[in-house]
């Protein structure tokens, strides 16, 4: 057979258009991952920058996000071209049989994949170009990055992304020349219905299910410290995934089958053919069905745990800082005055108010706390992070004039007498002893002006007020670490009121003319931390809110593709139930309550999910510092209620759209 | 018993966008007695399916009337429609119309649930009718799993199971071998002589061959009819051969 060179590409086209409902938005999905690829590739490799605060921690979640998109675009567009082939295959045989060789064939599907590839290609990179430029502005605006960067277009990341999707397409094309390779034309021709066998339901699967989903959810509501729920998270979702693939695939038909057994329920009208139809698309669509209920989930969760970070940051600042600005100098070696005489000149300059003021000698070590002893090392020989968490603790002690005079009280206390205040729960001994001596503990204090509590501490710090310098020191001595400082410390504490331009200014000049005059002096400043925790949980957030879009848009993909193929089955079944006398409002009923239930179980599913998830969430982010439970919760409830908007959106466009096939 | 009655029946397809006017059917009117077994033969595109289709009251046509046991099919209400074709009608496709979502059991019940009976009473009318159409053990088996023949004898369950008054069915032995063939043609023959009346479509003369009446249809138009009176099943293919011969020579003096 002689054939016109142009042939095969002519063919192509015509079969792209044919095809045009499900290969536009095939492509529309490659053009976005391109976007997406090369965008994360472009801001990561950014040299401008580099010179913000923090820039390590922001590149390092950038890079992460190049890494997960990468994966997620190799799964998700295997998965939707596997999609495409399968239903095309009809087609493909029909080619076969009227007289196109399987190598014509290949043919014919490497011009399609060239023309798909050569289309993405040039959108997805003209898009990353134009949105990528967009997007850094958004994330310089999130991480409050005020010096205007350039953003030029990254050639490097061109050809990165080129090389990356190059490879994706070239491996989906091999798996299609395999799938027409391995079959022969009657079986392309059958492709369409092949495989339609009742689903085997296996009960160990629902078990395993059961068991996954079980241990996950377990994991996730047993966890008690922050620190474990970082640790046993990610071994959570690990269950959680197993468990609902096994039941969605499994657990299912299990249950449908149950239902079926069941004859004076299924043998109802609407029973009957909605049961049917539902053991007949969990088979078909259960991956795809969990898939979407997964997808769901890390949206949610990626979504309301990154907002709340990102809001969450005021009160978590708080508490690493209780007042902006604290400096702390060794009593022998720092000269207080001149500082208070630095920082009242560097105030003028500012044109900052200084408020709330402190000053105050205290001393400050780290010890291991048993029942009521505080020691210097580990409690236990074996020393497992848990358990150095437990008992590890920050002691400040404060003697009892400056406590006076900051506090405006009139207390007194012998020399074996402490009042202790403890930033988490009580400290609730009689006693505390430091080695050999033992003070009695008099009072347990509510508050403390260089502190306040907190709902839930990641670590303990205990505030010792004792009787004078003298039992400060001693203790000091007693419990000091060899890398401590010699003698007890004087600090400085106070908040700055004025613009956030002035803050930083003041904040800027006052740490150079301070550390100039005082070199070992130890600032601790809300203001400079602003700009490092902006990056940190601002890429947080920006990265949160870009893979949820992303994972949207796949989640929007797998719907509408769902829709479109049950719609052509549907078409033929309804049709012929409707010659065998049922009506066409009872037919309509039917459709509209089984695809309702197939599609709002995925998103049952993920807020099931969600709701589990929450106090492990909750946990985690406390060792962020995040403690503001409720804020946590309405950034989820939000994010949920949201999704679930879209969701139920996308769901109405493409329900259109099946009615009019059914039609 | 005249059971069907079919008066000028003319059905005028317009395409979507206006413009053409297809003729399918131009004047056609017979009767059917209750208990007879009638084939209707045609070329293709004769108007066989259109036919059908409106005798099924699935279509309506452009003029002209249809009686069902005295009543007028065409004038039932939309909303009654499927109710009185699951009553009424049973139907026989040529591409057996099985729904891959069911067993063969449930494919023959479903007639019966849309129409809300127990199972009890669904299983005591499926057991006799399995046993007499030979697909008792397959019952089970989805329709994806089983041969054409036995596909097509689970369609003619589904048809019988309402006890319906006629029996439509369009080229039932088209999509099947011929042994199959066969076999389905000698079931009609079979629950004819049990008193049901049967009106068929085909352009196999072997199928026709069955009947007891065949009549011809040609640019929509019934042109003629043969009774088979006491003519065995060969002297009726002789008899329907001579007549197609006939018609397809475009001569019109057949008898
Ligand atoms: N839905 C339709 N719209 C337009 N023309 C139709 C339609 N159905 C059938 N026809 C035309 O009506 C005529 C009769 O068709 P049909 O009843 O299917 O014939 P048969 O079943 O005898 O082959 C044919 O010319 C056919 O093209
Ligand atoms: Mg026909």
């Amino acid at each position: 057979m002689t054939l016109n060179k142009l042939f095969y590409p002519k063919l192509a086209i015509l079969n792209l258009k044919k095809n045009s409902n499900t290969y536009v938005p095939y492509i529309l999905t490659c053009i976005g991952s391109i976007i997406a690829f090369y965008t994360m590739v472009s801001i990561h490799s950014n040299k401008g920058l580099e010179q913000m605060p923090g820039a390590t921690n922001l590149k390092f979640i950038l890079f992460l996000g190049i890494i997960v998109i990468g994966i997620f675009s190799v799964i998700f567009l295997f998965y939707t071209n596997s999609f495409l082939i399968k239903r095309r295959k009809k087609e493909l045989g029909l080619y076969s049989i009227l007289g196109l060789e399987k190598k014509h064939i290949a043919r014919v599907l490497f011009y399609e994949t060239a023309f798909v590839t050569v289309i993405s290609l040039t959108l997805g990179l003209i898009g990353g170009i134009l949105i990528g430029k967009l997007l850094f502005l958004l994330l310089l605006n999130i991480i409050h990055f005020k010096s205007p960067l350039a953003f030029q277009i990254d050639y490097y990341g061109l050809l990165i992304t080129m090389g990356v999707f190059l490879a994706i397409f070239g491996l989906t094309l091999l798996t299609n020349f395999l799938q027409v390779k391995l079959t022969n034309p009657i079986d392309l021709l059958k492709g369409g219905q092949h495989g339609e066998k009742e689903p085997k339901s296996s009960w160990i699967v629902t078990l395993i299910g059961i068991i996954s989903l079980g241990i996950g959810y377990g994991i996730a509501l047993s966890v008690k410290t922050p620190l474990t729920a970082l640790l046993l998270f990610f071994v959570a979702v690990v269950f959680v995934i197993i468990g609902t693939y096994a039941l969605f695939i499994s657990g299912s038909i299990t249950l449908l089958k149950r239902l079926k057994k069941n004859k004076k329920f299924y043998y109802q009208s609407r029973n009957f053919i909605s049961v049917s139809g539902m053991i007949y698309r969990m088979k078909q669509n259960a991956v795809g069905l969990a898939n979407i209920c997964i997808l769901s989930t890390m949206v949610l969760v990626t979504l309301s745990t990154t907002v709340s970070l990102y809001i969450g940051q005021e009160s978590m600042r708080r508490d690493f800082y209780p007042l902006d600005v604290s400096i702390v100098g060794e009593v022998s070696n720092t000269d207080f005055a001149e500082i208070n005489q630095i920082v009242e000149a560097e105030k003028t300059q500012a044109n900052v108010e200084i408020v709330d003021e402190l000053s105050f000698d205290m001393a400050k070590f780290r010890a291991f706390r048993e029942g009521n002893h505080f020691k210097k090392d580990m409690v236990e020989d074996e020393s497992t992070d848990a358990l150095y968490y437990q008992t590890v603790s920050d002691l400040v002690i404060i003697p009892l004039d400056d406590y006076n005079r900051l506090t405006g009280e009139n207390k007194s206390l012998a020399a074996n007498q402490t009042m202790v205040f403890s930033v988490g729960d009580n400290y609730g001994e009689q006693t505390i002893a430091f080695g050999d001596e033992q003070l009695l503990v008099t009072e347990e204090l509510e508050s403390i002006p260089m502190d306040f509590k907190k709902t839930q501490n990641v670590g303990h710090v205990y505030y010792l007020i004792v009787k004078d310098d003298a039992v400060m020191t001693a203790i000091y001595q007693a419990m000091k670490n060899d890398d401590d400082p010699e003698t007890t410390l004087h600090a400085l504490m106070f908040n700055i009121n004025g613009t956030e331009d002035q803050a930083n200014a003041f904040s800027a000049n006052m740490r150079s003319a301070v550390t100039q005059s005082s070199p070992d002096i130890k600032i601790q400043n809300l203001y400079e931390s602003l700009s490092e925790l902006y990056g940190f949980f601002g890429g947080f957030l920006f990265l949160g809110v870009f893979l949820g879009s992303l994972f949207m848009m796949a989640t929007v993909l797998i719907i509408y593709f769902k829709q479109i193929s049950e719609g052509y089955e549907d078409s033929e079944r309804f049709e012929i139930m409707q010659k065998v006398g049922m009506d066409k409002t009872e037919v309509k009923k039917t459709i509209g309550k089984q695809i309702l239930m197939v599609f709002f179980l995925p998103l049952a599913g993920a807020m099931v999910h969600v709701a589990f998830a929450f106090p492990v969430i909750t946990k985690m982010l406390a060792a962020f510092r995040l403690t503001n439970t409720t804020l946590i919760f309405l950034c989820t409830l939000v994010g949920v209620v949201v999704y679930a908007l879209v969701y139920t959106a996308v769901y109405l466009l493409t329900a259109k759209s099946y009615y009019k096939m059914i039609k | 018993m005249r059971l069907l009655e079919v008066k000028n029946l003319k059905k005028i397809y317009t395409t979507r966008f206006g413009g053409n006017q297809v003729q399918a059917l131009a004047n056609v009117s017979f009767s059917v007695e209750q208990g007879e077994y009638v084939a209707i033969m045609g070329e293709s595109g004769s108007g066989k399916t259109t036919l059908l289709n409106i005798l099924a009251s699935l279509d309506k046509p452009t003029s002209g009337e249809v009686f069902l046991d005295g009543k007028n099919i065409v004038t039932i209400q939309d909303s009654e429609i499927s109710a009185f074709r699951r009553d009424n009608l049973g139907f026989v496709f040529q591409d057996f119309n099985l729904l891959d979502t069911f067993s063969l059991q449930d494919n023959i019940f479903l007639p019966l649930v849309l129409a809300q009976k127990n199972y009890e009473e669904m299983n005591g009318r499926l057991k006799p009718l399995a046993k007499r159409l030979e697909i008792e053990d397959i019952l089970p088996k989805f329709p994806y799993e089983v041969s054409g023949g036995q596909k097509q004898r689970a369609a003619v369950a589904r048809a019988l199971i309402t006890q319906p008054k006629l029996v439509l069915a369009d080229e039932p032995t088209g999509a099947l071998d011929s042994k199959a063939a066969m076999n389905l043609l000698k079931i009609f023959s079979g629950i004819n002589d049990l008193g049901q009346t049967i009106l068929m479509v085909t352009h196999s003369v072997a199928a026709a061959s069955h009947a007891n009446r065949v009549l011809f249809i040609k640019d929509g138009e019934i042109f003629n009819q043969i009774y088979r009176g006491s003519m065995s099943n060969d002297d009726m293919y002789q008899k329907i051969s001579y007549t197609l011969s006939v018609l397809a020579s475009g001569g019109d003096d057949v008898e």
